[in-house]
């Protein structure tokens, strides 16, 4: 793209000119990057400056404000606020929370991490993982207090061992995006949007104590910007997400996620500040676990209705491949074992067979989306299994077989099959009429980014030490979540690291 | 100049178009495209109402079209019933009333809806 090029010469313009001018002051900086002098010319100056307006961010925003910040600014690149968090699925997991208490439900911050852990498949942080657990019931009451509402139940996602996930009435992350953006509002934090964040100005000790904006940035308009730099008196929280939208970095990482796997976040998922805080010394943290979400559907883009229908319906239903008219998962297993199992669902030219996954319609009607993706096309009702067999093409009698002695696991409570847990589906034998979805993975979740400490501070390679001035949360880190992330489990990382990092900074 | 006086959408909108001024949207006004409602202003060579300069160089400020247009009466006019309520173009259930018109409405040339990169949301009276 043309435009694009001569944004990056003007970016190595600018760079030599206070590159070669820096060069000259600083001493001892470890940090090869942008030192500001005496000849930086500063736009305007906050005292804390948080870029992204995710969960993370706003979260962050109004803590802060809480703890007395004067002047917060918060902003994002795209025209709007956001990012994955306000098309997300709401699904929020709390341990110990108030519906817990209310339904007898025996959860703790331990029993959650060790869900996660194991989802984690061994490398996921523990410490990371007990301090969010540790504040989720915090960050939850922050989304009440700003206005939130949440389903009067609990739900139990793929991965965990109890019921601990609410989940917003409007089943999507604008549930808590709206409220949290009129709270910054009230409160008086400054919500900038088209402003791009670019790279990172230091002092000579290598200190953070700006950020190179582009404002006036037209995302995906071919208009990056004005420079301008910003100043910081406290620090600066990144806070900009995963980068499931940067095909290149994403398939260098993975070569398998080419653009054909399409994806369920947002086009601003590019990741680009995260390369920036890479190019100053942090530290990449398993880049190459890209999170494929297991319940999508190839009938629709993006997140869709069929996602969140799929999430609440997964307990008490059936997934079968169609070739075989067999289950083929523990439908409730964590993401990346299901979604690898998805993707093992071929026909005879190993092309994609997308699974059917049929749910009883008493069931399936308890979720407001089923209307949804029956109004939209994206799922369908048959009054009997015959019509299911013949308009998917599955082999009826093997169908017929499988259903039966699904049910008798109902029955037993035990899934010999696969292992699934299946308390969830007691009483809820899989009875015509059906709904049916088709299912295939898109790329959804990012596990990789910057590693941070407990206190959101970004740790240098060079020391091993936090990088002064300088705070990541959200998607943007990594290591938290290991090889797979359990759902429900990103809204409090963000929100609790959000938090976590104003805590910090309100103390440096 | 900016135009003091607000449009008074719904009352406007709805007699005027009812399905007929649909292809007439995209008018050649000299060297520039416009919307057709908009010709008053093209026949004024006001591109001041909405670019900061009268020789436009940039695009307007994101929400000048609420200089005329009243954002109520937009919410009002794009009304859905109450299960789709949140698909209301103009306070949605992802960015409330915070999208800026011109991400969805192109003055001088098409553009569409927001929501399709991800949903089938059908918005008969759009106007691309
Ligand atoms: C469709 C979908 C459904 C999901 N459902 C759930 C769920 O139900 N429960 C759950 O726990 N998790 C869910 N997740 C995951 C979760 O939503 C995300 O991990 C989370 O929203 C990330 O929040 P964040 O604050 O880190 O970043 P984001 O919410 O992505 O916000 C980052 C912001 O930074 C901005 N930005 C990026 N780069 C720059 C830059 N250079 N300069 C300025 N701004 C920039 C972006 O525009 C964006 O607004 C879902 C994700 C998706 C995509």
């Amino acid at each position: 793209m043309g435009n694009d090029k001569e944004y990056q010469a003007d970016r190595r313009k600018f760079l030599v000119s206070m590159g070669l001018a820096g060069a000259a002051t600083i001493a001892a900086p470890a940090l090869k990057t942008m030192a500001a002098d005496s000849s930086t010319v500063w736009a305007e100056e906050h005292e804390i400056v948080i870029i992204g307006s995710g969960f993370s961010g706003l979260a962050a925003a109004i803590e802060a404000k809480k703890l007395g910040a004067k002047d917060v600014v918060v902003y994002d690149k795209m025209p709007y606020f956001g990012g994955n968090s306000t098309y997300n699925g709401g699904l929020f997991a709390v341990p110990n929370s108030p519906l817990q208490k209310e339904k007898g439900i025996k959860d703790s911050p331990e029993i959650m991490a060790a869900d996660q852990l194991k989802a984690g498949r061994g490398v996921a942080d523990k410490e990371l993982l007990l301090h969010v657990a540790e504040h989720a019931g915090e960050a939850l009451q922050m989304s009440l207090d700003a206005g939130s509402e949440y389903f009067p139940y609990l739900q139990q996602l793929g991965g965990h061992s109890v019921p601990r996930t609410y989940q917003t009435t409007v089943a999507s992350g604008g549930g808590i995006i709206r409220p949290l953006v009129e709270q910054c509002r009230k409160i008086g934090v400054k919500l900038v949007t088209r402003a791009k964040f670019d790279t990172l100005i230091f002092d000579d000790d290598g200190k953070v104590i700006g950020a190179k904006m582009l404002m006036g940035h037209y995302f995906g308009r071919d208009q990056e910007g004005t420079p301008m730099n910003i100043k910081t008196k406290r620090g600066i929280l990144v806070a900009t997400g995963g980068f499931a939208r940067n095909i290149n970095l994403r398939q260098a990482q993975d070569p398998t996620l080419t653009e054909e796997v399409t994806s369920t976040n947002p086009p601003s998922a590019t990741g680009e500040a995260l390369l920036e805080m890479f190019k100053i010394g942090a530290i990449p943290v398993h880049m190459a676990y890209i999170q494929t979400g297991p319940w999508a559907s190839p009938d629709e883009d993006g997140f869709g209705y069929v996602s969140n229908y799929s999430i609440y319906n997964f307990a008490h239903s059936i997934s079968i491949y169609i070739k075989t008219g067999k289950r083929f998962m523990n439908e409730i297993a964590d993401r990346k074992t299901r979604a690898d199992a998805q993707l093992s669902c071929r026909d005879d030219n190993g092309d994609p067979l997308p699974p059917i996954t049929i749910t009883s319609y008493i069931h399936a009607k308890e979720h407001p989306t089923m209307k949804k993706v029956l109004k939209y096309g994206v799922g369908w009702k048959f009054e009997t299994i015959e019509e299911v067999a013949a308009r998917f093409n599955v082999p009826l009698e093997p169908l017929k077989a499988q259903i039966k002695e699904y049910n008798g696991y109902v029955k037993s409570g035990v899934d010999e099959q696969f292992g699934k847990p299946m308390e969830k589906a007691k009483g809820k034998f899989i009875e015509a009429p059906f709904v049916v979805v088709r299912n295939w993975p898109k790329v959804h979740y990012c596990q990789g980014g910057v590693k941070i400490d407990v206190q959101a501070r970004v740790i240098n390679s060079a020391d091993w030490k936090p990088i002064p001035g300088l705070y990541a949360a959200g998607e943007v880190t990594g290591g938290v979540h290991g090889v797979s992330r359990l759902g429900s489990c990103s809204i409090p990382d963000c929100m609790v690291m959000g938090m976590t990092a104003a805590r910090t900074i309100m103390k440096s | 100049m900016k135009p003091q006086v607000k449009v008074l959408i719904i009352a406007a909108a709805v007699v005027l178009m009812a399905g007929s001024l649909v292809a007439e949207t995209l008018q050649q006004f000299d060297s520039v495209q416009g919307r057709s409602f908009h010709a008053d202003l093209y026949a004024d060579n006001a591109c001041d109402s909405c670019h900061v300069n009268a020789e436009p160089e940039a695009y307007p400020p994101d929400f000048v079209c609420l200089d005329c247009h009243d954002s109520d009466e937009l919410v009002q006019a794009t009304a859905r019933p109450e299960e789709d309520k949140w698909q209301n173009p103009h306070n949605n259930m992802h960015y409330a009333k915070d999208v800026p018109c011109m991400e969805c409405h192109g003055e001088h040339s098409e553009r569409k809806v927001l929501c399709a990169g991800c949903h089938f949301f059908d918005y008969p009276n759009f106007k691309k």
